[in-house]
């Protein structure tokens, strides 16, 4: 983006501004078209999708009024909340009552400058961009400390502090998880990580070696943990902690902390979609040859798309999967994903070591194995079908 | 897992005094709990109970005998039919009527189908504490079935009305036997799916087992019945033991708790006894539906029921429990007095002694292990 | 913990998280159970509720005898009738027939008693209303006289229909002398 701006300025735009200044507001200005045109929409999208794809689930229909489909549902949402009165419980500390809907929400935004949507559409490729990413979402734990601390309520000053120790606990197997990539990528920035990558499957990290196809399901579980999704969900746990850390806050504020909660979810998904999946990485197809602006567009989408399915493939194991207790949470953290992300590690170092070039046969055997498994999985699927005896199913009187 | 040894950190610390509820979204209808925690650890539990209290058996004492029957509904909603069934048969008893026998076949029909849907409810909502929000879906789509085919046979959908003093309000149509049986062959496989997507996962099974175990001594001296009972490994069920209507001629199994994962007792089996007792409960309606006999539903009862003084103790196995009628009769047209024992008041006495270091969490796990429902609590 | 017991922990839950999803992705793809009431289904509710229905209650005043059964036996008093000698003609009229919709509780025992089958349960649900006075529903416009049952059956055609109704309404109960059901079931 830096080139562009530097191309506008030798065209005679800004005369007068010094570059600094220029530099400034563009970041700014995209940054800010980045949140309001993207991220806001669509972690509204998000939460109707993940509503739909729930009642799915659940052999029901989910919101479909408001709007073609009810993909409106989250305007409605947004403007219901928007409508309600603003408590702020008496006894509550104003100040930090207030701030900790959007330290959280400032924990996850910050993320957007560095997520890299196709190679040229990024808002700031920085040399440490998934470092970067790493710490500004740890913001979050202050935000929601911050939350169950003020409301004045012990169910929420539980769901707090065991908010803070799940999230800490798994930064570190999420973040040996990177690590492993970071290695054998060689960068830490997130454009240098996926065009270390190809565009065929084999030519991902996934594929690379297994102990980066271990790497990878420990990294989604340790960020679904750090996201605060099901089958971690428990400082929101609704059912045992009316709502844990948000039982207080009504309103735009309640809104706030699950705007987060799914915009998260994307953040997630491209996380692992940069790291895992090759990221934006498109074919090289001769219609991209001249034609800068559809390259853009086709790697946007194939970016979009990767890091959606895992949104939606987070959506279904909150459909599926119960709870965890706290304890439960912790020994499977420091007992199990732990050891297991160093051991990945080290495979992939000592892999790294054996074949400095990667071994491509092995990538291909390794993309088949995942064919298998996900051939294996559909197979299942028609099993079940077939046990529910479709042809008994329930016909309702009319 | 479930021992926390208490830390010497020299910090002066205080226990924390929550209340869960009433107003909660697991405590099974309006019950409170104060609790008194050290952290996330519980040192006590006490249960505050009556905010569902309805005053039904005060109530008995006002109507009449036939028009206290919808009232009995209300004692627990969702076993409806049991207490309708417990009520009749204490004034049968008194009043000296013989059921008719397709009338008795009636009764247990409607009673198992009851059971089934009262049983799916219990599993559902207890996936629904412990997280899982899909199998509760699904256990109540297939409870819609269930209440159609209530609708068909009495014409309501949760408080029946339909056993009657001398048998059966309404008749069972050919054509709801049909579909009572292709409900069973649809159900069936669907409890196999159920276990699959819950009962069988490894999250689910390490958040039960081990959790608030019930010894045998136990179980007994604080008389905790039904599935309750039979999680702990004792086989007592009303049905086989002190047999009622035609429950000796049909053949069923008696599920008691195995320790199929974690120790015998604990929450796992309960909730694994209740499911196995959909599977028998199916048994029992297929034997039903094929020994159906032909004949009157009900027998001749007087408009005005007037049974001679006496008293008389009726018990019922109910989906949660061994519901027990007391009811003493002056030779009136009212009931002199009703009491209603139902399984979940006593079931509340354990929860303080079994939430004795155990978490929040475990807690809200009981409870719903349990199965305690606040309108049979409360009454 | 062992190595074995460890490898088994991991294998246990990554099969059982498998078939879990496995079976909620099928779900996924089935079809759903919902019914959209009010707006989006082929033909209304109330035509597909069973006979046997216990809706809002609806009173035939033609066929009432008024022979106050039905008040007598409702076990929380929602129905109260007022009955009068008119002066003039010497005959008994209804001067009320009002059923307290809020307090009914739907358990069928008033339909039960009549002999003629005029108060029935019919398939209406939907008695919402904005102030309590609405939930009362007076079936007496004007002074009705009371019906008095012809032996040999009605001959009155407009009336005949009506009994007929009321009849088969009261079949659907459980008789002590059998009825068309136990015979072919």
């Amino acid at each position: 983006m830096q080139a562009y701006i530097d191309q506008l300025i030798q065209q005679g735009y800004f005369a007068g501004t010094p570059k600094e200044v220029v530099y400034a507001i563009a970041m700014v200005l995209a940054a800010f078209i980045v949140l309001s045109a993207f991220v806001a929409p669509l972690a509204g999208v998000t939460s109707w999708l993940e509503r739909r794809v729930w009642a799915r689930m659940q052999s029901r229909i989910g919101p479909n009024r408001v709007g073609p489909q009810g993909i409106l549902q989250w305007l409605a949402d947004g403007i219901k909340n928007l409508l309600k009165e603003d408590l702020i419980p008496s006894a509550a500390d104003k100040a930090l009552f207030s701030l900790a809907p959007y330290v959280v929400f400032m924990g996850f935004l910050c993320t957007f400058v560095a997520i890299p949507f196709g190679s040229q559409l990024i808002v700031a490729d920085l040399n440490i961009g998934i470092l970067y990413i790493l710490a500004v979402t740890s913001l979050v734990v202050v935000g929601i400390l911050m939350a169950g601390w003020s409301s004045n309520n012990k169910w929420s000053l539980l769901g707090g502090m065991r908010s803070a120790a799940q999230i800490v606990s798994y930064e570190i197997p999420a973040g040996v998880s990177i690590l492993t990539i970071v290695f054998l990528a060689g960068t830490l920035s997130m454009q240098g990580i996926i065009k270390a990558q190809g565009a065929a499957p084999w030519d991902w990290f996934l594929f690379n070696n297994p102990f980066t196809f271990a790497a990878f399901f420990l990294y989604f579980t340790a960020a679904l943990a750090e996201g605060n999704r099901t089958p971690f969900d428990i400082p929101e746990a609704e059912s045992e902690l009316v709502a844990g850390y948000v039982t207080e806050y009504s309103g735009m504020r309640f809104l706030f902390f699950f705007f987060a909660e799914w915009g998260n979810l994307y953040v997630i998904g491209s996380v692992a979609t940069t790291l895992f999946l090759g990221g934006w990485q498109v074919p090289a197809w001769s219609i991209f040859d001249n034609n800068p602006v559809l390259l853009g567009v086709a790697q946007f989408v194939v970016f979009f798309l990767k890091a959606y399915l895992w949104v939606f493939v987070a959506m279904w194991v909150r459909a599926t999967l119960p709870r965890v207790r706290v304890d439960q949470l912790m020994a499977l953290c420091w007992k199990y994903m732990v050891p297991l992300s160093f051991f990945c590690l080290l495979g992939t170092l000592c892999w790294m070591l054996a074949f400095p070039k990667g071994n491509q046969i092995f990538s291909v055997a390794m993309f088949v194995l995942g064919l298998i498994i996900l051939a294996y999985f559909c197979k299942r699927v028609v099993f079940q079908i077939r046990q529910a005896r479709p042809e008994l199913y329930f016909k309702p009187h009319i | 897992m479930n021992e926390t040894a208490p830390v010497e950190t020299g910090f002066y610390t205080e226990d924390m005094t929550i209340s869960v509820g009433p107003q909660h979204p697991s405590t099974h209808g309006v019950l409170r709990f104060v609790v008194r925690t050290d952290g996330e650890v519980i040192n006590e539990a006490i249960p505050d109970v009556g905010y569902l209290h309805r005053s039904i058996e005060k109530i008995g004492e006002k109507v009449t005998w036939h028009g206290y029957v919808p009232y009995t509904d209300r004692a627990d909603y969702l076993a409806a039919m049991f207490a309708n069934q417990g009520f009749c048969m204490a004034a049968e008893k008194l009043g000296n009527v013989e059921v008719t026998r397709r009338g008795e076949f009636c009764r247990v029909i409607a009673c198992e189908l009851n059971r089934i849907a009262s049983h799916l409810i219990s599993v559902g909502t207890f996936g629904q504490d412990i997280g899982a929000m899909t199998p509760f879906v699904h256990a109540l789509r297939e409870r819609e079935t269930i209440n159609n085919l209530m609708e068909e046979i009495c014409g309501a959908r949760l408080t029946y009305n339909y056993i009657r003093i001398g048998g059966v309000g309404y008749d069972i149509l050919p054509e709801t036997c049909t579909r009572i049986t292709e409900f069973l062959d649809h159900f069936e496989p669907l409890v196999d799916e159920y276990n699959r997507l819950l009962s069988y996962n490894k999250i689910f099974i390490e958040r039960l087992a081990g959790v608030a175990v019930v010894s045998r001594e136990e179980a007994l001296s604080y008389n905790l019945v039904g599935p309750n009972l039979r999680g702990s490994g004792i086989k007592w069920d009303i049905r086989r033991d002190i047999p009622y209507s035609v429950y000796p001629e049909l053949e069923f199994e008696v599920p008691i708790g195995g320790a199929q994962v974690g120790k015998l007792g604990d929450s796992y089996d309960r909730y694994w006894v209740r499911i196995r007792e959909l599977h028998e409960s199916c048994k029992i309606l297929r034997q039903c539906l094929k020994m159906l006999p032909k004949g009157p539903a009900i027998a001749k009862v007087a408009r005005k029921f007037k049974p001679p003084a006496g008293e008389c103790y009726a018990r019922v196995e109910a989906p949660r429990g061994d519901m027990g009628f007391y009811v003493v009769a002056d030779g009136s047209e009212y009931p002199y007095r009703v009491r209603i024992r139902t399984g979940s008041f006593t079931a509340m006495s354990i929860i303080d002694k079994l939430s004795k270091g155990i978490m929040v969490a475990d807690l809200i796990a009981l409870i719903g292990s349990l199965d305690v429902d606040a309108p049979e609590i409360d009454r | 913990m062992g190595v074995a017991s460890y490898a088994r922990d991991i294998k246990d839950t990554l099969t059982s998280v498998f078939e879990g999803m496995s079976i909620t992705f099928s779900h996924l793809v089935r079809r759903p159970m919902t019914i959209q009431y009010p707006d989006k289904i082929p033909k209304p509710i109330q035509e597909t509720l069973p006979r046997r229905y216990r809706g809002i209650l609806e009173v035939d005043l033609d066929i009432c005898t008024g022979c106050l059964a039905c008040e007598r036996d409702c076990p929380i008093t929602c129905i109260t009738i007022g009955i009068e000698m008119d002066k003039e003609t010497k005959q008994r009229k209804f001067t009320h027939f009002d059923i307290d919709v809020c307090k009914c509780m739907y358990c069928g025992l008033c339909s039960e008693a009549c002999p003629t089958g005029s108060i029935r349960h019919s398939q209406e649900f939907e008695g919402a209303s904005y102030d309590p006075a609405g939930l009362v529903r007076h079936f007496v416009t004007q002074p009705a006289p009371l019906y008095k049952p012809k032996k040999g059956g009605e001959t009155d055609p407009k009336l005949a229909t009506k009994v007929d109704i009321g009849l088969k309404y009261l079949d659907e109960f459980a008789t002590p002398d059998g009825g068309a059901a136990a015979e072919e079931g």
